[in-house]
């Protein structure tokens, strides 16, 4: 007989066994299942928050350059100038100046602040952008109603405004109305000339968008931006656009001043944040998974002793020690790979069913990480049972009663 | 009795065990025993004579402290583990007064196990020998039953068939008929001599002195020495 016969001989017979003792079987299990399923669970969670930042950032619009105060995303010192305002402040010369790069598309400067917005119905808290017209085609932003405003109304210094979607709902009692009525921000009084589709991006959908030059007045008396956006429509021309950016800025300001940041940056930088979120995520459900593994190996410590005699008489009839390690190895693998299916057949349900409100991700990590966990967990924790039962002696064991 | 070549042999055979205290006891002294192809004999003695012990060594279950098994003419001392097990395996049969049968397998899977053990190729269907026995023994109805299901003269015969179906040289059978009735006892020992007459050497191991006198050679255990053997 070959040992394939053989060990398939060994895995009928557990099979057999599982049978006759479900519920030894099932609470055996139940720990594995448990383990497996919150790994995978929490691996999905991950993922999910992972996609959807990266769909954040992807409604953001493709090939964005950004140009901030300080040293930017990546690095040390990772989003300071952004929270704390420190580094320089850029202003219409640089936006002048990076119009000069060839490749460039859009040049949106950004002056950005929080304040009192009041339309004839209600008063709200809200960010105010105050941007050029390019940043409608850059960031993406479409109409659900009107129109944006254009270079004329920039050049004009118009009083015109385009509201994001949340914004407006909390504006206007009807949004569909909003077009051409009024909203008063610093005391200026802005024409409603579109409201913004909700994009799911609450920093797009709750700003309203002016025109900069507008802004000089009594809201960015300083004629300063906190930032520049650059758009190209040749995702090649990103690295020698920043390069230049870079080149161009470093005229007036220190290295350390400010930063060029590639989107495709910003979406690493998130890749490894998540990257450690899942690992310790992972590393939280492992002790589960340890724990159901120290039953697995009690339960097969247990099974051992009650078997003793069986071993010995298999040992008599012409078992070796490896025939008893593989016999028991075999089970209380089983056990754990069981559990293990289990467990991810209930992970798969859970996550198709959060998937309707969340962006939930089951991938093959996940499945070869639930299979080959607690596949693993299964040899690892059953093989000191299995070498108790081979290292029995023949003649004890065959007189135990 | 007609001289066949020895298919065992021990010699100067010594087995000690350590006790509790310390102290050790000697169950086999310097034991020197030949068994013959084509045997019917059996090891006789009160309990605690050491009958036990040499059938285990005999039966390679367990090694001895001194001296030498040669299984048809090689010395088993040096072999490991896996060649040991083929021994049990191929060479010998068991038979236990306890039955000792699987009791989650069927009948038929009871007899078949050994097969599982074995690494060679066999030169027999097992599934048709395992049958052929079983109707031998006349359980063949039983074959699906499981052994808690059936009486105590049929599980030793079923005991019988699994001890057969490797086609071993020898049968070691502890107390065969000490878990029976006496009408079962002698039915279960009509059928080792039958076996005996087919030519299987037999070596049964008994306390009942009535039972070793229908062997044809009775080897007397005394306080782990052999102290007569007949017919030698």
């Amino acid at each position: 007989m070959t040992n394939l016969m053989v060990i398939k001989q060994l895995y009928m017979a557990a099979f057999a066994d599982f049978r006759r003792d479900k519920v030894r079987t099932g609470l055996t299990s139940l720990g594995i299942t448990i383990g497996v399923l919150s790994v995978v669970l929490l691996i999905a969670l991950g993922l999910g928050l992972k996609n959807y930042i990266s769909q954040q950032f992807e409604n953001m619009g493709a090939n964005l350059i950004m140009i901030m105060p300080g040293t930017g995303f990546s690095g040390e010192d990772m989003g300071r100038g952004m929270i704390t305002g420190g580094g320089v402040k850029f202003d219409e010369k640089d936006v002048k100046s990076l119009q000069k790069i060839e490749a460039l598309k859009y040049v949106v400067p950004i002056f950005m602040t929080s304040t009192n917005i009041s339309s004839s119905e209600k008063e709200k808290m809200g960010t105010i952008m105050a941007v050029n017209e390019e940043v409608f085609p850059l960031l993406n932003i479409k109409m659900q109603i009107g129109e944006p405003w254009g270079k004329t109304e920039l050049n004009k210094k118009s009083k015109v405004a385009v509201i994001g979607y949340t914004k407006a709902e909390e504006l206007f009692e009807n949004i569909n109305s909003a077009v051409g009525k009024s909203i008063t921000i610093e005391g200026m009084r802005f024409k409603v000339v579109g409201v913004g589709k909700k994009t799911g991006d609450p920093d797009q959908d709750g700003s309203v968008f002016i025109p900069y030059s507008t802004s000089y007045g009594s809201i960015n008396p300083d004629k300063t931006f906190w930032g520049i956006y650059l758009g190209v429509t040749n995702k090649d021309d990103v690295a020698t656009v920043t390069e230049q950016a870079n080149e161009i800025l470093l005229k007036r300001y220190d290295k350390d001043k400010f930063s060029v940041t590639e989107q495709s940056e910003i979406l690493s930088t998130v890749d490894q944040i998540f990257g450690i979120i899942n690992i310790v995520l992972i590393a939280i459900g492992s002790i589960s998974l340890l724990v159901g593994g120290i039953g697995i190996m009690n339960i097969m410590y247990a099974t051992v002793t009650e078997r003793t005699r069986e071993v010995g008489i298999r040992r008599a009839i012409g078992a070796t020690k490896r025939d008893i390690l593989l016999q028991f190895l075999s089970e209380s693998t089983l056990l754990s790979v069981f559990g293990g299916l289990v467990g991810l057949l209930l992970a798969t349900g859970i996550v198709l069913l959060v998937r309707v409100w969340f962006p939930v991700a089951l991938n093959m990590v996940a499945v070869v990480v639930a299979i080959g966990v607690s596949s693993a967990i299964g040899i690892f924790f059953g093989v000191s049972p299995a070498k108790k039962a081979a290292n029995l002696s023949p003649i004890d064991a065959i007189r135990y009663e | 009795m007609k001289k066949t070549p020895s298919i065992i042999s021990l010699s100067n055979v010594s087995k000690e065990y350590v006790m509790g205290d310390e102290s050790i006891f000697s169950a086999l002294s310097e034991v020197n025993l030949e068994i013959h192809k084509g045997e019917y004999s059996a090891i006789v003695g009160p309990s605690g004579s050491g009958k036990s012990t040499l059938m285990h060594i005999i039966g390679l279950l367990d090694k001895p402290t001194r001296g030498k098994v040669i299984i048809n003419g090689h010395n088993t001392a040096r072999l490991d583990d896996d060649q040991t097990s083929k021994v049990r395996n191929q060479f010998v049969g068991f038979v236990f007064q306890q039955f000792n049968l699987l009791n989650k397998l069927t009948i038929k899977e009871n007899v078949l196990l050994p097969v599982a053990y074995s690494r060679d190729k066999l030169d027999f269907d097992p599934e048709k020998r395992a049958l052929g026995l079983l109707d031998k023994f006349g359980i063949l109805s039983k074959k699906d039953s499981y052994p808690n299901k059936i009486s105590g003269g049929q599980q030793q015969r079923v005991a019988i068939a699994r001890a057969l179906i490797m086609n071993p040289q020898l049968i070691l059978a502890d107390e065969p008929t000490g878990n029976l009735d006496t009408k079962t006892g002698n039915e279960i020992l009509k059928l080792f001599e039958d076996l005996n007459k087919e030519g299987i050497t037999v070596l049964l191991v008994t306390h009942e002195p009535d039972i070793a006198a229908r062997t044809n050679r009775q080897i007397k255990v005394l306080d782990g020495k052999i102290v007569e053997k007949y017919n030698d």
